[in-house]
């Protein structure tokens, strides 16, 4: 199928790489399909474009690039879902999405209280919520510098 | 909204597979037992809706702004180390 994309024009998206999500995503509930794709080789993004919506598309990484103790319980998405088996048997993909903040992606941060699990077998994909409040909503994927928290005035202007 | 009071180790049932049970009153806390079909998300509001706002705000990813935080972001496979460190062997 061909698709319109506000970002990448019209994209050819074969009819076995579309991703449903049947919840949609938390704030989105009636964007239902999607598809990955990278922009770049080599890249550690990937986009992830709503194919009801040619101006809604996600930035996601593989969360185990930055934090290599990440852990969720699939589980929680093979229920909510409904998916056969167990998290052994299912080879579960887990992304989660990157904020950038408009003219400052030096404080990009990463959800991971809400990782989108997909499905490669079915293509359908779930952003489960992991409410045990063990990790952030917003991950900084750069360490700050020192001068980046500098006071809003010099000292020589103060009294 | 139905207003209905509870005591501990009382229950409401909604529709004909949703069970609340009242576990336990502590105070100002009350501690629920949710019991519903699989496919029904149940959730604490509160996390619901900050994931929802942060859904929101990563929706408006800039190009020239994505292009830049390829540029400062390079995690390299195999070496999956802390955020920003040094690899290790």
């Amino acid at each position: 199928m061909r698709i319109e994309t506000t970002r990448f024009g019209k994209v050819e998206v074969p009819e076995e790489k579309v991703i449903t999500m049947p919840h949609g995503l938390l704030g989105f509930p009636d964007k239902r399909r999607f598809c990955i794709f990278q922009q770049k080789q080599g890249s550690p993004f990937v986009w992830y474009q709503c194919l009801d919506d040619p101006g809604l598309a996600f930035v996601m990484t593989d969360p185990w690039l930055f934090k290599p103790d990440y852990q969720l319980d699939l589980e929680l998405a093979i229920q909510a879902m409904g998916w056969d088996g167990d998290g052994d048997q299912v080879p579960l993909e887990c992304y989660v999405i990157i904020t950038i903040p408009r003219g400052a992606p030096e404080r990009m941060t990463a959800n991971l209280m809400g990782p989108v699990v997909l499905n490669p077998n079915t293509r359908e994909a779930v952003q489960v919520v992991l409410s045990d409040e063990a990790y952030s909503l917003k991950y900084p994927l750069l360490k700050q510098k020192a001068a980046s928290c500098r006071p809003p005035f010099s000292a020589k202007n103060r009294i | 909204m139905l207003v209905l009071t509870r005591k501990s180790d009382e229950k409401i049932t909604i529709g004909d597979d949703i069970i609340v049970s009242v576990l336990e009153i502590k105070g100002s806390q009350v501690r629920l037992g949710i019991e519903a079909p699989k496919g029904i998300a149940v959730h604490r509001s509160e996390i619901y809706e900050r994931i929802q706002e942060e859904n929101l705000l990563a929706a408006n990813v800039v190009a020239a702004d994505f292009v830049k935080a390829e540029r400062l972001w390079k995690p390299r496979k195999g070496h999956q180390d802390k955020a920003g460190g040094d690899s290790e062997d």
